[in-house]
């Protein structure tokens, strides 16, 4: 046989098998939750609060971290994007594309997106201890949203970056400003990879453990104020691993699923909806 | 009629980085008439066009020295609005850039933001600009559905209406015909003539022939200086320089010998393909073959494959309701796949 030909097929093979690698452990983290946590889930499970030993094997839920999560998760996501939508705009229409002042934008955001995330939890730390706050819902959703804020930032630059650039000069050249073209013309067409971003960025959030392992602390109660502490799941996935007992770590794998099985949720969310939002944006 | 100028330019020059694209322009152009830019490619035709309504400000690293009057106003001073500038002037595009909204939003975006907001007095613009760039009858059942769903002949007409919706004085084009198929850039050039005689047009475009059909005037541009510039008749029958004679001998034959006709009326696919192309053949290198074609489709798709053939297209013309003239000219350049 020919030597091009047996280099095509290696090289086929390796693609093959580096495919089949990614997907292939997603299904084995899906199965090995699905097995581990399934038989331990039940109702109780997702619509009671933690009674009193819970985590010994007694009876309760994990509503309050169900909640908590969802709340924080909601609010960071919030906090980033009245950050990083301006921070975009501002990048891609206001500043020379290839200004000095973005390039450093960008490069800080990219170091930024690198750092790990128990930082974030740490300095997020400190500046609840500068304003004399405790470890509650807004202080957790502050860090959180400082962790995000470079995902959702970077991710979103992209995509306003692949905008046409005569979609801006048909714009302008209607004798709209800079504001009217980013509102009423990029943004919509940015749309769908905007809703991307943002879920993108909600499901990395509501994941994180360690930025809200000092800020956010911990409650058996549901959340209920700003100033409160709340739980979260990934601390109480956390939590329910760590004890010695079988049945609790069972639960834990079962509260493991219900995260999995919300990011799932939204990434099947944000693909329908970008989907829909896409009907009108110019290919 | 007096010729009144509505843009001067005074010395202007622009530079991308340190590239001098235009030197030292210096022009009246006149008021309700069709002016044509031309010359050969990277001339700095479109940049001279965009310097107009300083859409060219939107480039990385231009530089802009000198003066353009609108109405006896600099454009280029500070103190101008830009957006009031721009209102003044509709821009079409070499590809039709439609905004990502529906037919009837894309008309009244430019009308929205300069403040019209009755829905009444939208409606009629959308209306009345959308019969003038004869989209109307396409899509009055479907005002309200993506823009995105149109073909690219019909995304153009509704550039120019949406470019003609913000009421503008001048309108202008950058080769805005030459993204299109022959029955859409002959419908946009149909409603740029209908134009003329209320707005003052400028027009970029590499086709002699359309410069020819369309324009009163014309601009000569070459390397970035401005070499001649006269009514339509003067310079592209006795040009009086070197430079545009050489360029309008080499782009364009005023009149043509046709050294061969062909009717290829009531002939469809793939006959009509090989009639032309046997004709073609018996040629030899630079003679002329006319054919004429009375359907659409070959009216698009007969001179792209004539063209991927090797051969050169010069002219497509419609002649009358139903039949268009194509001219072909023999090249001995032989694509093999």
């Amino acid at each position: 046989m020919n030597r091009r030909k047996i280099e095509e097929n290696i090289f086929r093979c390796f693609m093959v098998l580096s495919t089949f690698m990614v997907v292939g452990s997603l299904a084995l983290i899906l199965v090995t939750i699905f097995l581990k946590g399934f038989p331990a889930l039940n109702l109780d499970m997702l619509i009671k609060t933690p009674k009193g030993g819970y985590y010994i094997g007694k009876e309760g839920g994990i509503l309050n971290a169900i909640l908590g999560s969802i709340i924080l998760g909601i609010g960071a996501t919030f906090l980033a994007l009245i950050v990083s939508l301006p921070l975009v705009f501002y990048l891609n229409l206001y500043v020379r594309k290839k200004s000095k002042f973005a390039l450093i934008v960008r490069f800080f955001l990219d170091v930024l997106w690198g750092i790990p995330s128990i930082v974030y939890g740490a300095f997020g730390f400190t500046l609840m201890i500068f304003f004399g706050l405790r470890a509650s819902l807004l202080a957790a959703m502050i860090t959180v949203a400082l962790l995000i804020i470079p995902i959702m930032a970077r991710s979103m630059d992209e995509v306003l970056k692949m905008i046409p650039f005569e979609l801006k000069e048909a714009s302008f050249a209607l004798g709209s400003t800079r504001l009217e073209t980013a509102v009423k013309v990029i943004f919509k067409q940015a749309l769908p990879g905007i809703i991307t971003s943002i879920l993108i960025a909600f499901g990395r959030g509501i994941g994180d453990a360690a930025a809200v392992l000092f800020t956010a602390s911990f409650t058996d109660s549901l959340p209920y104020s700003l100033f409160k502490p709340v739980a979260t799941l990934p601390l109480a996935i956390f939590f329910q691993l760590g004890t010695p007992f079988p049945e609790v770590q069972e639960r834990g794998y079962a509260s493991a699923l219900v995260l999995t099985g919300i990011i799932f949720l939204i990434s099947i969310v944000s693909r329908i909806l970008s989907k829909k939002f896409s009907k009108r944006i110019i290919k | 009629m007096e010729c009144k100028t509505h843009i001067s330019v005074r010395d202007l020059s622009v530079f991308y980085g340190g590239a001098q694209v235009l030197n030292n322009i210096s022009i009246d152009i006149p008021d309700k008439k069709l002016t044509a830019i031309i010359g050969p490619s990277g001339c700095g035709k479109t940049t001279l066009l965009k310097s107009l309504n300083r859409i060219i400000d939107l480039q990385d690293g231009v530089r802009v020295s000198g003066q353009v009057f609108v109405d006896g106003e600099d454009i280029y001073d500070p103190k101008v609005e830009v957006t009031h500038l721009r209102k003044k002037m509709g821009l079409l595009l070499q590809r039709p850039q439609i905004l990502p909204m529906s037919i009837y939003e894309n008309v009244v975006y430019g009308p929205r933001i300069h403040g019209v907001r009755n829905k009444k007095k939208l409606d009629g613009l959308v209306q009345c600009y959308l019969k003038v760039s004869g989209l109307w009858n396409e899509v009055k059942d479907r005002l309200h559905s993506p823009a995105t769903r149109l073909s690219i002949g019909q995304q153009q007409r509704l550039c120019l209406a949406r470019g003609l919706a913000v009421e503008p004085e001048v309108i202008l084009g950058d080769e805005p015909t030459s993204a299109l198929d022959p029955i859409s850039a002959e419908r946009i050039e149909q409603r740029l003539l209908e134009l003329k005689s209320q707005y003052t047009v400028v027009l970029v475009t590499h086709n002699l022939r359309q410069a020819k059909r369309l324009a009163d005037y014309v601009i000569f541009l070459y390397l970035g200086n401005l070499i001649e510039h006269g009514p339509t008749e003067q310079i592209l029958k006795n040009p009086k320089y070197v430079k545009t004679q050489n360029y309008i001998n080499g782009e364009f034959i005023e009149e043509l010998t046709i050294d061969k006709e062909l009717n290829l009326k009531a002939t469809v696919c793939p006959d009509n393909f090989a009639k032309a192309k046997l004709a073609l053949e018996e040629l030899k290198h630079g003679q002329v073959l006319k054919i004429v074609v009375d359907y659409e489709v070959a009216v698009n798709e007969v001179p792209k494959a004539m063209e991927f053939e090797g051969h050169k297209v010069l002219e497509i013309k419609r002649i009358n309701q139903k039949d268009w003239e194509i001219l072909i000219q023999k090249r001995n350049g032989v694509y093999t796949i």
